[in-house]
């Protein structure tokens, strides 16, 4: 039986497909060379922090040569336009509706052909709510793999920054957790809430403290960021021979 | 003549024959009693034996009667004589003639020349013993010029129709001898050439791989052999064309030395290769085509050495990375331009993983070190000095492949108007490429790129047709404008009639222009769709084969045996054609010519071998030197080169004339040094090889016109009695 909720959603999306056809029935959705895409999943709360964009894209173009787009699309992991979507986002605070077969079979197949997605849990309790329900569909989508941390070698720590620890709104964990399927990370894990420090109001205020850092917090926070977006892009770019004694020497002045 | 010498030879069955007898006889019988009715019993008796005369000797001439007549005879061997013309025998021989010239001297010179004494005692046969035997008229002996391998004898001997002959081999020694044959017949040896006197240093062997990696050593073992030489010092030397690719020397201590000496070296050219191994030669050596050894080595690429220049991180370039590095043929080198001279720099270097760019090693010393070059959406001219541009033009040039990738930085975005790459690339800087965003370009293959190896990716033309229409829209193009040289292989869809993807040569060099920096949504988009990331990889795979010349994607492809060519041995080389559907190029019937070092024609079989598009073509080289190996179609033409090489055993000059003693010796026959023994050695051995034998001559006896006289008689007889009697 169909819910009074289900059906209003139904209801608009069918009232709002007649008026406004999705691009992507025709094809015609387009691309910019980076934007975040965020998971919207059912269960829990799916976007914690829905001013974490402007700031970090911000922080990006100024830093880097990469071309960004600040902007953010939220789509279901059954949505086609997935797989043109350079950097998947999934963040939350608790517990999830598990997904569906279809929808771990997208994204397996998404990640294991090159895909690249980074998720947060934002409440940054282990064992607890969202990174509860995140751990158990790691396994259920790679199945024998489990999120691992990433050793201080790994080429997210070298991308851009050489960075040893990654900041964020909270301290849970200094290093990341990730899935390697060989030469690759096709999902890199946090509990440190990065999104949430790179949070900026409209005004321009951070929306939320760094504790116990401060400001030096959210500044590891957002070159841990642009080392995540620069790996997404690069991959393992930077385990190259060319650039071993360079970041040797820099490592161990 | 006696009964005993009269011999029957019946002409019909023996049984045939007794049959008419009997049938005569009993007509003779029955006739008997209606004559007896007519005329007297004497007068009967004898017209019934005038007809059985008659009837006995007709029946006679069936049986084929003839004298026999048995006479005893003598038969001495034909004397078989087998100059050796080899090429050996033009070496020097006594007396300042050629060896050959000396053997000349010896049967035909003198005021009784040897060959004329030997003619009036015996039948005398002259062969010339080469690569094959031919038997020569005696007036030719004088003409008999030296060439080719070396001869067998013991073949030779096989061959001979008359098995009662006395071989006789003039010859320096440098012959074939397995001591096999069946005759085993008295080889009569004759020496020419001194071999106390001859002097030569000569390669005896070379041991060479046929193909070779480039930039990896390759390592070549060669004998050097010498005679008649002492306390000599040499350079032996290792040459590409006429570049010296490595030299070692050699010390000649004893009057008969064997120097084995190894030498290494490494190519990097892809190729064939047209190598030498060479002693200088000394005087008064006897042949100074051996002191030099050539031969063939083809190089090839270990791997495709890939130079990629990204303008900043994207997809483009992790998925052209993963591309690939998913290739265990490519090593690839690449740089990304992370942050742009303007990017705010917040922290020390030491907290930063960049790099220098290397501009000045990667473009005036690394950059022919590369296969292809990839410029992906990359502005030069913020880290590249113009001049580095006339160094990619230089690498474009000598057979460098170039792939430029669009983007907003791909002409004139990033600045390339006015520079060394307008010559280069297949489109025209001065349309600027303008970049245009969020177009969703659909792309549809062009005439030329629904063959080309590129593009080609599926085994059908419909299916190739089909999977383009399939792939994902662009999000960004440049509009870029062809040369009228180059060739486009996609081009937008959908009224977007601009090139996506143009190709065009640049001196020996290939350059590929893709105009879009979302070539990757034809990777993720067809793995959404289920379909996998092949079409995507396949594609970076071609244009990397294509790009770098691999010849797997030739239309036409000679492949050459990996053993080496040796003069006068039939060699096989297959050529495969693509079909015509795949390329425009193998169109029409394919011919398969050889050329000769002098340029001339020669003779060679070409035939389908079975497998589709593969022919096998065979030729027999005659000389040493480059011969060209061409196949043609009415669509285009390609062509190889092989290098001939002398077969090794006839390197060897020194006369070898323990050879012939032991010939002779294992034979029963004679070595004979001495020109004055060699007619009494002969007699006598042709004393000994005299045979007898019986001859029979049979004369018919009714061949004889008297038997058909008497037939004739007695039937008329018989006729004139019955006349006389009256009985007609």
């Amino acid at each position: 039986m169909i819910s009074r909720r289900e059906f209003l959603r139904s209801a608009l999306a069918l009232g709002g497909g007649v008026l406004f056809v999705p691009k992507h029935l025709y094809g015609e959705n387009s691309f910019p060379h980076f934007f975040f895409t965020q998971i919207r999943y059912r269960g829990g709360a799916w976007d914690p922090n829905p001013q974490f964009v402007e700031a970090m894209v911000e922080e990006l173009e100024l830093r880097t040569s990469i071309d960004g787009a600040r902007e953010r699309r939220a789509l279901e992991l059954s949505d086609p336009d997935l797989f043109y979507s350079p950097f998947l986002f999934m963040a939350g605070k608790y517990e999830f509706e598990p997904l569906t077969p279809q929808e771990r079979e997208i994204l397996r197949r998404y990640l294991t052909f090159g895909g690249f997605l980074f998720a947060e849990d934002t409440l940054g309790v282990k064992g607890y709510g969202f990174d509860r329900a995140f751990r158990a569909e790691i396994k259920r989508v790679f199945p024998g793999q489990e999120l691992k941390r990433l050793p201080l070698d790994h080429p997210v720590y070298q991308s851009f920054y050489l960075i040893n620890q990654i900041g964020g709104r909270q301290p849970i964990s200094p290093y990341f957790e990730g899935v390697i399927l060989d030469q690759w990370t096709p999902v890199i894990y946090s509990q440190n809430d990065l999104s949430g420090a790179w949070s900026r109001d409209k005004l321009g205020k951070w929306v939320y403290e760094c504790t116990p850092g401060g400001e030096a917090q959210r500044s590891l926070a957002f070159k841990a960021g642009i080392n995540v977006i620069v790996y997404s892009l690069t991959s393992d770019y930077k385990k190259d021979l060319v650039h071993h004694p360079f970041i040797k020497k820099r490592l161990n002045p | 003549m006696t009964w005993k010498d009269i011999t029957l030879s019946p002409l019909l069955p023996l049984w045939l024959i007794l049959a008419l007898l009997g049938l005569g006889v009993l007509a003779l019988i029955l006739q008997y009693p209606r004559l007896r009715t007519r005329v007297g019993r004497s007068r009967c008796l004898w017209l019934s034996a005038l007809r059985l005369g008659a009837l006995l000797l007709l029946i006679g001439c069936f049986l084929d009667p003839a004298s026999t007549e048995r006479v005893e005879k003598k038969s001495s061997p034909t004397l078989a004589l087998f100059v050796d013309t080899s090429s050996t025998m033009a070496l020097p021989g006594r007396g300042g003639k050629s060896r050959l010239e000396e053997g000349i001297a010896l049967l035909l010179g003198g005021e009784k020349p040897l060959l004329k004494s030997l003619s009036e005692r015996f039948e005398v046969q002259v062969y010339a013993l080469g690569e094959s035997t031919r038997p020569v008229e005696a007036g030719e002996v004088s003409k008999l010029k030296p060439a080719g391998s070396r001869g067998d004898p013991a073949a030779a001997v096989e061959k001979l129709s008359s098995r009662n002959v006395l071989p006789v081999l003039l010859s320096d020694g440098r012959v074939k001898w397995e001591g096999k044959g069946s005759l085993r017949l008295p080889f009569f040896t004759v020496p020419v050439g001194d071999p106390g006197d001859y002097r030569d240093i000569w390669i005896e062997t070379l041991k060479a791989p046929a193909v070779a990696f480039r930039g990896r050593e390759v390592r070549v073992e060669a004998v050097v052999k010498s005679h008649g030489f002492q306390a000599l010092t040499l350079p032996v030397s290792l040459r590409d064309g006429q570049k010296l690719l490595t030299a070692q020397s050699i010390r000649i201590q004893g009057d008969s030395a064997e120097i084995p000496l190894s030498l290494s070296f490494t190519l990097e050219d892809v190729g064939p290769h047209h190598l030498s191994l060479s002693v200088p030669p000394q005087a008064g050596e006897g042949s100074a085509l051996n002191n030099s050894f050539p031969f063939s080595l083809r190089v090839a690429r270990d791997k495709v050495r890939i130079l990629m220049i990204s303008g900043h991180p994207s997809l483009n370039y992790r998925y052209l990375r993963m591309a690939f590095k998913s290739d265990p043929s490519i090593d690839l080198l690449s740089f990304v331009i992370l942050r742009t001279p303007t990017d705010v720099l917040n922290v020390p270097l030491q907290e930063q993983s960049l790099i220098p760019f290397p501009v000045e090693t990667l473009f005036s010393k690394e950059l022919p070190q590369f296969d292809l070059l990839v410029l992906d959406d990359f502005s030069f001219h913020l880290y590249v000095k113009p001049a580095y541009l006339e160094k990619v033009r230089e690498f474009v040039k000598a057979g460098g492949g170039l792939a430029m990738i669009g983007g907003p930085n791909l002409l004139d975005g990033g600045k390339y108007s006015g520079t060394p790459m307008e010559d280069v690339l297949p489109v025209s800087t001065a349309g600027k490429g303008e970049y245009q965003r969020e177009i969703a370009a659909k792309v549809k293959l062009t005439r030329s790129g629904g063959s080309h190896p590129i593009t080609r990716l599926e085994a059908t033309e419909k299916e190739n047709l089909d999977l383009w229409k399939e792939m994902p829209a662009l999000d960004g193009i440049n509009r870029v404008q062809m040369k009228t040289s180059a060739t486009a292989l996609l081009e937008g869809g959908d009224g977007i009639p601009s090139p996506i993807i143009s190709v065009g040569k640049y001196g020996q060099g290939r350059v590929l222009v893709l105009a879009t920096d979302y070539s990757w949504k034809w990777y993720m988009g067809m793995v959404g769709r289920g379909r996998g990331q092949w079409a995507y990889h396949r594609f970076v795979e071609r244009t990397v084969r294509w790009l770098t010349k691999d010849p797997g994607l030739d239309p036409i492809q000679v492949l050459l045996p990996e053993d080496r060519f040796r003069r006068g041995q039939k060699k096989e080389v297959r050529v495969r054609v693509q079909s015509q559907e795949e390329s425009p190029e193998t169109q029409g019937a394919v011919h398969f010519s050889v050329l000769d070092p002098m340029g001339v024609k020669i003779g060679a079989e070409f035939k389908i071998s079975g497998r589709p598009g593969e022919y096998l073509a065979s030729f027999a080289p005659e000389k040493e030197g480059t011969y060209k190996l061409k196949v043609e179609t009415a669509g285009g033409s390609v062509e190889e080169s092989v290098e001939i090489s002398e077969p090794i055993e006839e390197r060897d000059g020194l006369p070898d004339h323990e050879r012939l003693r032991m010939i002779a010796e294992s034979t029963g026959g004679k070595f004979i040094s001495s020109k004055e023994d060699l007619l009494p050695e002969l007699l006598s051995a042709v004393g000994k090889r005299e045979s007898r034998y019986l001859e029979e001559r049979r004369t018919p006896l009714w061949a004889h016109f008297s038997l058909p006289a008497l037939i004739l008689a007695l039937l008329s007889a018989e006729w004139y009695f019955r006349r006389r009697w009256g009985l007609i």
